[in-house]
């Protein structure tokens, strides 16, 4: 019995690793005040540059180029968004588009038709000592790939850094006031860019884990609507860094609980497995309270006189 | 399901990704054939053989040739119009999920074959292939519960089209034949590019004592085989090109569509002028459907299955031996 819920917990943590990089990132571009929709651009980037760089120096450089491809992808929104002054909502779709659609042009340029089969190198999980022997959670949390320990200690960190820095409040100022980050000497304009930049980093890090820790080969618009995953799971976190680990793995779990279910043969329409994760991610934020947890200035330009 | 629609409209936006070869200039340009393909040519499966099928049209018939990835049904139509605008001599719309815009584009471009592979719909200039997924898809199912240890296998297919379903069902009733109290579990992953949900079913199946897959999910398809990869004791059967190579260590064989070959018949007929409009029927006796085995992993398979598989495709190929069963239940409906 522990077998079976152990398999299914860590195969939720495995589902929900890339979802809560990615989300991860958007939660701190969404504190800033900016909804990023090009996240999905930068994980399908970073599918592709993590498939490059695996292939020129092994599974890290995959990881650092999967990294500078996802940022690649949000700095364009960052420039067409702060600089140009477009809307952000465009801007981040157009670069969602652009990059499933050129992603896809550049690896049959590099790959050919044939593609680039299984070829990639893999990272496979790690026991941790002493702690993946915890009884069920043990292995769930703990016999996972390194990227998923680093996803810890970035939650961690981000909940310590956005409340415990002057940088940290910063970015909630940005968020919140604009005007008023800027009347305490802080250029909003330019926290929205790293937050842009961080964000990208992080998605392009989920992209990474598709390729390099699951599934070990890179395949067209592999990257399926996580992204679009990621920010639903920002709102169904409530914005905080704790929230959104909970979140991505209520999304991860339903995922793995909708694979059992088909796997048990049931004689059930699969399209009904294939809704609950989003029924039940519905139905969290149904029950979710309605106090506003969202940042006040969230997908609203900046005054042009207090950028 | 808000996230759905929103990816929904995103891919349909950024999914026309031509490659048009030599674009043909008008109605008298010489022979020019189109694809439309539902998903990336780079699947090494259904899309990349109807690809190489276009290639094939195009250096020995000498057509010019376009290329196209669809996504939304919108985009069938729209697509289909634009050819036929353009004046092409033929194009293949590629599955059964094409048949309804081909349908309804057919009468406006009378100069123009539209063909679509898979279903039943035909008119003056719209005909359609049928593939005998049944054939081999048998013969995988006997492979399949002659090399499985616990009993049970599985099939993950991309989404429940009527030839997938059809394959399935085929399959299940090779698995019986051999040992009547295999289960056959049926998975669907409700699209075809997510390499990530098919590893997951792959290991979800695995799990629950599934030692032998057959697959037919496209580029969703390549996590299945990874999945495999990592498990001892667990193969894959390929599906609509021969897969055999993508991981030949886990490959039992491939249920192969020799696309290029129909593609270049059919052409061949159109080319001439002496098409005639039809449902082509496409089985083993023509050799479009084959059951490949993956000769790395031959002393894995009993050697009577290996037998029986082979006088049976044989018998096939000679018409001798036809399929009929009932379908049966595959677990899910």
């Amino acid at each position: 019995m522990s077998d079976v819920l152990g398999d299914f917990l860590q195969a939720s943590v495995r589902t929900a690793t890339p979802l809560a990089l990615a989300a991860y990132g958007e939660l701190v571009a969404e504190r800033a005040g900016i909804i990023n929709l090009g996240l999905e651009g930068s994980i399908i980037a970073g599918a592709f540059g993590a498939l490059v760089g695996a292939g020129v120096g092994g599974v890290g450089a995959g990881f650092v180029v999967a990294a500078l491809a996802g940022c690649a992808a949000a700095a364009v929104v960052a420039v067409v968004v702060l600089w140009l002054r477009a809307n952000t909502i465009i801007a981040g779709t157009a670069v969602t588009m652009l990059a499933l659609g050129l992603t896809g042009t550049l690896y049959r340029a590099l790959y050919g038709a044939q593609g680039a089969a299984l070829s990639v190198p893999t990272l496979g999980p790690q026991a941790l000592p002493w702690v993946s022997s915890i009884p069920v959670l043990g292995r769930a949390l703990f016999v996972q790939p390194v990227i998923t320990y680093l996803l810890y200690g970035l939650g961690l960190g981000l909940w310590w850094w956005s409340t415990h820095t002057h940088a940290g409040l910063a970015l909630r100022a940005t968020g919140e006031r604009p005007a008023a980050a800027f009347a305490a000497g802080i250029s909003p304009a330019r926290v929205q860019g790293w937050a842009l930049l961080f964000g990208g980093a992080m998605g392009g890090l989920a992209g990474g884990v598709l390729v390099l820790a699951q599934v070990g080969t890179f395949s067209e618009g592999m990257s399926a609507g996580r992204g679009f995953i990621a920010i639903a799971i920002v709102v169904l976190g409530r914005w905080s860094p704790l929230g959104v680990a909970a979140a991505a793995l209520l999304f991860g779990a339903a995922s793995q609980l909708q694979y059992v279910f088909q796997s048990l043969g049931w004689p059930v329409p699969y399209q009904l497995f294939l809704a609950l994760p989003y029924l039940l991610t519905l139905l969290a934020l149904a029950g979710t309270q309605r106090r506003a947890a969202a940042p006040a200035w969230l997908g609203r330009a900046l005054d042009d006189d207090a950028r | 399901m808000v996230i759905n629609i929103a990816v929904g409209i995103t891919m349909a936006c950024s999914a026309p990704q031509k490659s048009a070869d030599k674009p043909a200039t008008g109605a008298d340009s010489a022979f020019s054939v189109a694809l439309l393909t539902p998903g990336p040519i780079s699947d090494q499966s259904w899309n990349g053989g109807a690809y190489d099928g276009l290639l094939r049209i195009r250096d020995s018939l000498g057509a010019s040739v376009s290329h196209i990835q669809t996504k939304t049904p919108a985009e069938f139509e729209e697509n289909f119009r634009q050819y036929g605008a353009k004046g092409y001599s033929l194009v293949f719309g590629h599955g059964f999920e094409f048949q309804d815009a081909a349908a309804r584009v057919g009468p406006a471009f009378p100069q123009t074959v539209f063909i679509t592979t898979g279903g039943t719909r035909t008119s003056a200039n719209v005909a359609a292939m049928s593939f005998a997924f049944e054939q081999p898809s048998y013969l995988a199912g006997l492979v399949a519960a002659s090399v499985s240890k616990t009993g049970i296998v599985g099939c993950i297919g991309g989404t429940e089209l009527p030839p997938v379903k059809s394959g399935f069902a085929a399959f299940a009733a090779g698995v019986h034949a051999v040992n009547p109290k295999a289960r056959v579990v049926t998975a669907y992953l409700g699209n075809w590019d997510d390499a990530g949900a098919g590893k997951e079913q792959a290991l979800a199946q695995m799990a629950r004592g599934v030692d032998v897959i057959y697959q037919n999910a496209d580029a969703a398809g390549l996590g299945i085989f990874q999945a495999a990869k990592e498990t001892a004791g667990v193969y894959v059967i390929g599906s609509n090109s021969n897969q055999n190579g993508v991981a030949p260590s886990v490959t039992l064989g491939s249920v192969m569509i020799d696309l290029p070959h129909a593609f270049i018949a059919v052409a061949r007929e159109v080319k001439a002028g002496t098409f005639v409009p039809r449902v082509i029927t496409l089985d083993m006796k023509s050799e479009v459907m084959q059951w490949v085995v993956n000769p790395a992993l031959l002393p894995v398979i009993p050697a009577r299955t290996l037998h029986m598989v082979d006088s049976l495709s044989r018998a096939m190929r000679d018409g001798t031996f036809s399929l009929s069963f009932p379908p049966r239940p595959t677990g899910n409906p």
